[in-house]
């Protein structure tokens, strides 16, 4: 998970049915971390209902954009499921009017491929927290350019 | 009004209000059992009708609330029961003035009220009134409940007549303006005769109609005026009593649709009967639609009558309306910012009846509609309660980390800094029930296994702040928990620094309030089950140690098969049957004995970026009786694997099994089980424990062995010797074995075995004499027992037979064939001796030889020998031998006689010193070193016969090659025994450490030829000349003239028959000078045939051939028998024929 400069986070976590944690955390500024820890940790809430929701009429082609999820007076939360059921969450600024809808979507598209390509990596092990430099530095440019 | 009641639902519009209270002194107990017993009235059936009425209930209203009554009529306080006590009569108008004190606060509104008395007896308890009820006591009220229906039937009645009253309103009359609190200052001054207005008051009557048909049980009317009301106030725009309308369109609905209530299980209400009356006519789709009729919408007013609507209409909304419509309602109260608090119960009404519809998301927006509802300045108890609420509200949609959220935010503003007494209690126990919401248990099992569940960062955060607030509870044993949890289970989530200051803290509670294995029970119920440190340190692995080599116990064996176990039916199978939890427990092969010290191996790893101290650290058993011996370690920061040995001592004998460790850390104990740790690889944590046997201890005459032996069968020595030996030296070791156990020892057996036995050794190479020692047992604890172990080393140094070529230049042949002139080889004395010159040559045949040998010390004693147990010792013997004298050559020569022959041995002295051989009979020689002579030795022949036999069963077992070796070798040891030849260093020259001696054996240097030399042939040949033995240098004399006779015995000591033969008789004169003269005719006359015939000969029987010479002349002759074999195969040895020459002086008869 990752929190963006200007106070946006990047969220990311993995599910393992019942057993939510997060795989990466980022966030900028990482002053204030354990606050977006329990504001992703409580979007998972909504993230599960969705899901369950989706699911209950089409499996296969579901859409993987949950968009957002909640607002605070803060943040506004997007949320993202792979079909494998990892989870991506991005918390934003309210304030930053710049990211629509469609900026975000991308943004999670961009994540998706990213984390398609750790998990190509023989050598990472599925569940364990991500340590992919690659990873790493393209969470950073996408929050510098968000910015 | 400015609390919300966050209890409420939408089922709690059609209810009346009933505050209860207690008036004057009334113990709360008391008052709270009448409450009880009160609030169990909580629906009525109204006597001749269908209705129901439900009543609330409340002890407490704040009387602002009463205000909004007639903007919702379910607000509105309609009765008053009072509970009060009274003693005597002269309390009583005190009492009841009191009674009327407190009906004069909610007094507008009030429908009716009753006054409940206890304790007043007498004159004025006797006068029956509808109002007051007189009971003796709290406990003697039996009609309380009945007294409550009839009290809220008589509400029903004054409900019943406001509806009617209000429904039957006549047009013409000026309709009131109802209105909310804060609005009464905005209509000052307003025309009260405008048609908005008029209308205004009608939509507000409508709705307030509404509510009191919900109230009195009458659903459908409610509907159907809530539908007009709806039509009229959206008409001029009321927004707040359009919201209220809506809302209470959304009540009646949700009451219709969901008879059940959605306040949840707690206060699900009773199925009435009307409720079970229309259930069939419940709900079916496409009849929600609205019915009502245009026309019965008078332009100027209320319709006289709704009841012709009701048989007709269903307007009742649909579920997905319901939601609509709150949307609706609550975004009218949202205009309103004094109505935050209706509007808040109706965001709270709205996800119940969500949560019921289980639309979790939209739900889920109502409440975070909610959290944004701004309620003015909240005192610190309603935002806790508001976050409570706002918690339970999301965990009943099933939004767990929400509502764990909320319920955190709830436990933090208890103790939040503003207040004055920080409720650190009540903290303790909303963070307590966020821990599911962080899918955290307090039970370290649940984390022991597999990847770590759940949110650490958070986890972590929470159980930091559990800790704090048990410690501000006073609870350290609270936080020490607490602390040892989050140590355990999030240890690897906490940084360096983190790990430091959590230890630090722990350490600081610790010193209060030591941690145990204890399980801690809070006051609610919930149990802390214990947090063994199974991380502090981490183990990998545990191995259970065999005892020492000379400590092992071993099982005597003999009876066979007693531990064959059939797990499988196969031999062989590739599949593996057991599990892993078996192998943990199954048994390992070894055992410990009762009452040794037993070692376990744990391989332990610091995770600490610090030094880690355990403490106390020891085994925890079951099985037998065991003296865990705990021990301290240290281990550095970071360690890598680093191995720890855990002792004790069994204490009785049986099956012990090694559960898990114990180990003090940071002051808090914890009982690490196995079978809880992941990872941990372990051989078998069962062993078998045998009963206490003796120890023995053993100490030597000889210094240890700087030489590591190996034994080949992968034991371990206990003790090893080494000595030095000459070859052929003889060396006493003396064993001491100490009793050093506490058990008596009984047996004791002694064996040993050569261990690498490439070199040929003759004779034994130990030897002792056990009978003295055996005498001594049974040996007492602490006593000791000598024995004596002989060494004696007799190798064959003579492999160089090639380098000392020189020696035997002489030519003398071993062949076996008769020498004609056995004198001429009587030896020669040898010119010289020669030294061997080359010192390299030296150095080959000087080189040491090793002998090695284990000595197994078998003992036993005590109840370990009961049940067929013994140890073992090991001695090891390591022997250098250097060689001292030996033999390079060996050679036989036939001595004049047939019985003896001589030995040749050419001996040589490998050692640096000058020393002595000698032989029996015969005289010493002096060699130096590196010298080599040849001795001579006349030995008699042996007798091939007398020699032992090798018995049946090695006869039979062995091939012809092995029988013809132990032949030889058992010869051999009869020819040394009757050499004799031994060596030792001159005892004056030498230093003392010199003085040795020793055997020198000719064992390895005989071979097949001189043996067949030394052998006495089988067939003996006597010869008898004048009848008179001629045998070695016996010269016989006879006459010239005379007739000699001539006699030859044959004795046959072989076992087969031997023949036929034929023996001629040549004699001859030697001339000593090479010179045979075998032409005799003239001097010697045979009488008779010279030649004999022997048929056969059989075994043990003998023949004797007859014949005389006659000498004609003097002179020296010799006589010479030739002998002939007939049969064409000649299997027997040449040495057998070996018969004398025979030396005959003729003599002249003169003399």
């Amino acid at each position: 998970m990752m929190t963006m400069l200007g106070g946006e986070p990047f969220l990311l976590v993995s599910k393992q049915e019942q057993q939510n944690y997060p795989l990466y955390i980022r966030s900028v500024p990482s002053d204030s971390e354990l606050k977006f820890h329990y504001t992703v940790h409580t979007s998972l809430d909504v993230v599960e209902e969705k899901v369950s929701a989706v699911g209950k009429v089409i499996v296969d082609q579901r859409e993987l954009y949950l968009g957002l999820l909640y607002p605070t007076e803060d943040y506004k939360v997007y949320g993202y499921v792979t079909n494998s059921k990892v989870k991506f969450v991005i918390v934003v600024d309210s304030s930053n009017t710049s990211l629509r809808d469609n900026e975000i979507r991308s943004m999670f598209r961009k994540l998706h491929n990213s984390f398609t390509d750790v998990m190509c990596n023989p050598f990472y092990n599925p569940g364990d927290p991500i340590q992919s430099k690659v990873f790493d530095s393209m969470v950073s440019s996408m929050m510098v350019q968000t910015c | 009004m400015s609390v919300p009641d966050y209890m409420q639902c939408a089922e709690d519009h059609q209810t009346v209000l009933v505050v209860v209270q207690p008036v004057g002194m009334v113990p709360e107990d008391h008052f709270f059992r009448i409450y009880k017993r009160i609030i169990s009235v909580n629906q009525v059936s109204i006597r001749d009708s269908q209705r129901l009425l439900y009543i609330r209930y409340r002890h407490h209203y704040p009387p602002e609330n009463n205000d909004w009554g007639d903007f919702q009529t379910h607000r509105k306080v309609v009765g008053l029961i009072a509970v009060t006590t009274c003693s005597s009569a002269k309390e009583w108008p005190q009492t009841f003035d009191r009674f009327h004190g407190q009906r004069e606060v909610f007094g507008a509104t009030l429908y009716d009220s009753r006054l409940l008395v206890f304790g007043l007896q007498g004159e004025i308890a006797e006068q029956s009134r509808t109002d007051v009820a007189f009971y003796p006591s709290f406990d003697r009220c039996e009609d309380v409940e009945k007294r409550v229906e009839d009290f809220v039937e008589s509400i029903f009645i004054v409900l019943e007549s406001k509806r009617l009253d209000r429904a039957t309103d006549k047009s013409g009359d000026k309709i009131p303006l109802l209105c909310v609190p804060f609005e009464k200052k905005d209509f000052v001054g307003l025309d009260t005769d405008s048609r908005h207005y008029k209308k205004r008051c009608q939509g507000r009557m409508r709705k307030h109609v509404g509510d009191l048909c919900l109230q009195a049980g009458m659903l459908q009317d409610a509907l159907v005026h809530y539908h007009m009301a709806v039509e009229l106030l959206r008409s001029v725009n009321d927004f707040l009593w359009l919201g209220a309308a809506l809302e209470g369109l959304c009540s009646a609905s949700v009451i219709y649709h969901y008879p059940g209530g959605t306040a949840g299980k707690s206060s699900g209400r009773k199925p009435s009967i009307s409720q079970a009356a229309d259930a069939g006519k419940r709900h079916r789709p496409g009849a929600q639609e609205v019915l009502i009729d245009p026309g019965a919408l008078t332009t100027n007013g209320i319709s006289a009558d709704t009841s012709s609507e009701i048989g007709r209409t269903k307007n009742c909304l649909s579920p997905e309306d319901i939601i609509e419509k709150y949307k609706e309602a609550i975004s009218y109260y949202g205009k309103y910012k004094n109505a935050g608090v209706i509007e808040l119960e109706a965001c709270v009404k709205a996800v119940r009846v969500l949560a019921i519809q289980k639309r979790a998301m939209e739900a889920s927006e109502f409440l975070q509609n909610a959290v944004y509802i701004n309620l003015g300045q909240l005192s610190e108890e309603e935002k806790i309660q508001r976050y409570s609420i706002l918690s339970e509200l999301y965990e009943l949609i099933g939004f767990h980390r929400k509502s764990a959220f909320f319920k955190r935010v709830a436990a933090m503003q208890c103790v939040a800094p503003t207040i004055s007494e920080p409720g650190w209690r009540a903290c303790y126990k909303l963070l307590l029930e966020t821990l599911p919401g962080y899918s955290l248990s307090l039970d370290p099992k649940d984390f022991c296994k597999g990847t770590h569940r759940g949110w650490a960062a958070v986890q972590m955060r929470l159980l930091h702040e559990l800790v704090y607030a048990s410690r501000r509870m006073g609870n350290p044993g609270l936080s020490v928990r607490h602390l040892s949890f989050l140590l355990q289970t999030m240890l690897d989530f906490l940084s360096d620094q983190e790990k430091k200051e959590v230890t630090q803290s722990l350490e600081n509670y610790t010193s209060k309030c030591p941690g145990g294995m204890e399980i801690i029970t809070l006051p609610d119920g919930l149990k802390l089950p214990p947090v063994p440190f199974t991380k502090l340190p981490i183990v990998k692995s545990v191995k259970l140690l065999n005892l020492p080599v000379s400590l092992r116990p071993h099982k005597v064996k003999g009876l066979l098969g007693q531990n064959v176990t059939t797990k499988s039916p196969f031999i062989y199978s590739p599949i593996i049957m057991h599990s892993r939890g078996e192998e943990r427990c199954k048994k390992i092969d070894f055992q410990w004995v009762q009452g040794d010290v037993c070692e376990v191996q744990l391989m332990v790893y610091n995770p600490m970026p610090f030094e880690l101290r355990v403490e106390n650290m020891g085994l925890l058993t079951s099985g037998v009786e065991f003296e865990s011996l705990p021990a301290a370690l240290s281990l550095p920061a970071e360690s890598g694997l680093y191995p720890v040995t855990l002792v004790g001592v069994p204490r009785t004998a049986g099956s012990i099994t090694v559960n898990g460790y114990h180990t003090s850390v940071f002051g808090v104990t914890s009982d690490c089980l196995l079978d809880n740790l992941p990872g941990l690889k372990t051989s078998g944590c069962a062993v078998e424990v045998v009963p206490a046997l003796p120890r023995l201890q053993l100490s030597t005459s000889l210094p240890r062995s700087a030489h590591s032996l190996m034994p080949p069968s992968g034991e371990e020595l206990s003790n090893s010797v080494s000595v030095q030996l000459f070859n052929g030296e003889t060396q006493q070791l003396f064993i001491t074995l100490e009793n050093i156990g506490t058990e008596l020892l009984e047996t004791l057996e002694v064996t040993y075995k050569m261990v690498n036995t490439k070199e040929k050794i003759f004779g034994e190479f130990l030897s002792w004499d056990l009978q003295g020692p055996l005498s001594q047992l049974p040996l007492k604890p602490s006593q000791t027992v000598t024995i004596a172990v002989d060494i004696r080393v007799k190798l064959d140094f003579s492999g160089q037979e090639n380098l000392l070529q020189d020696l035997n230049d002489d030519g003398i042949s071993i062949t076996g064939l008769p020498i004609s002139s056995p004198l001429r080889q009587v030896l020669k004395p040898r010119a010289e001796n020669k030294p061997i010159s080359a010192e390299a040559n030296k150095t080959e045949y000087n080189h040491i030889k090793t002998l090695e040998a284990i000595l197994h010390f078998k003992y036993s004693g005590g109840l370990g020998q009961m049940q067929g147990y013994y140890r073992e010792l090991l001695l090891g013997v390591h022997v250098d031998v250097e060689p001292s004298v030996f033999f390079t050559r060996v050679s036989a020569l036939p001595a004049t006689s047939t019985r003896q022959c001589h030995l040749l041995l050419d001996v040589f002295n490998s050692t640096e010193h000058e020393l002595t051989v000698s032989a029996r009979n015969n005289q010493d020689v002096v060699l130096h070193a590196s010298e080599c002579q040849r001795m001579a030795i006349q030995v008699d022949k042996l007798d091939v016969d007398s020699l032992p036999e090798p018995d049946e069963e090695t006869l039979r077992f062995a091939s012809p090659r092995q029988l013809e070796e132990e032949r030889q070798q058992v010869q051999g040891y009869q020819v040394n025994s009757k050499l004799g030849i031994t060596w030792r260093f001159p005892l004056t020259r030498c230093h003392p450490s010199l003085r040795r001696k020793g055997e020198a054996s000719v064992e390895g240097v005989l071979n097949q030829l001189v043996l067949e030399h030394l052998q006495l042939a089988p067939l003996q040949w006597d010869v008898l000349v004048n009848g008179k033995a001629c045998d070695c240098d016996m010269v016989a004399d006879c006459r010239v003239g005379d007739t000699v006779p001539l006699e030859v015995k044959l004795t046959n000591r072989s076992k087969n028959a031997v023949g036929p033969f034929a023996l001629t008789v040549v004699l001859f004169q030697d001339y000593q000078n090479g010179v045979h003269n075998y032409d005799l005719q003239d001097a010697v006359t045979f009488i008779g045939s010279n030649t004999f015939h022997i048929d056969t000969v059989n075994p043990a029987e003998n023949r004797i051939c007859v014949g005389a010479l006659l000498f004609l002349y003097t002179g020296d002759f010799y006589l010479n028998i030739k002998f002939q074999d007939d049969s064409c195969s000649r299997e027997l040895p040449l040495a057998w024929f070996c018969l004398p020459n025979v030396h005959i002086k003729a003599l002249d008869p003169g003399y």
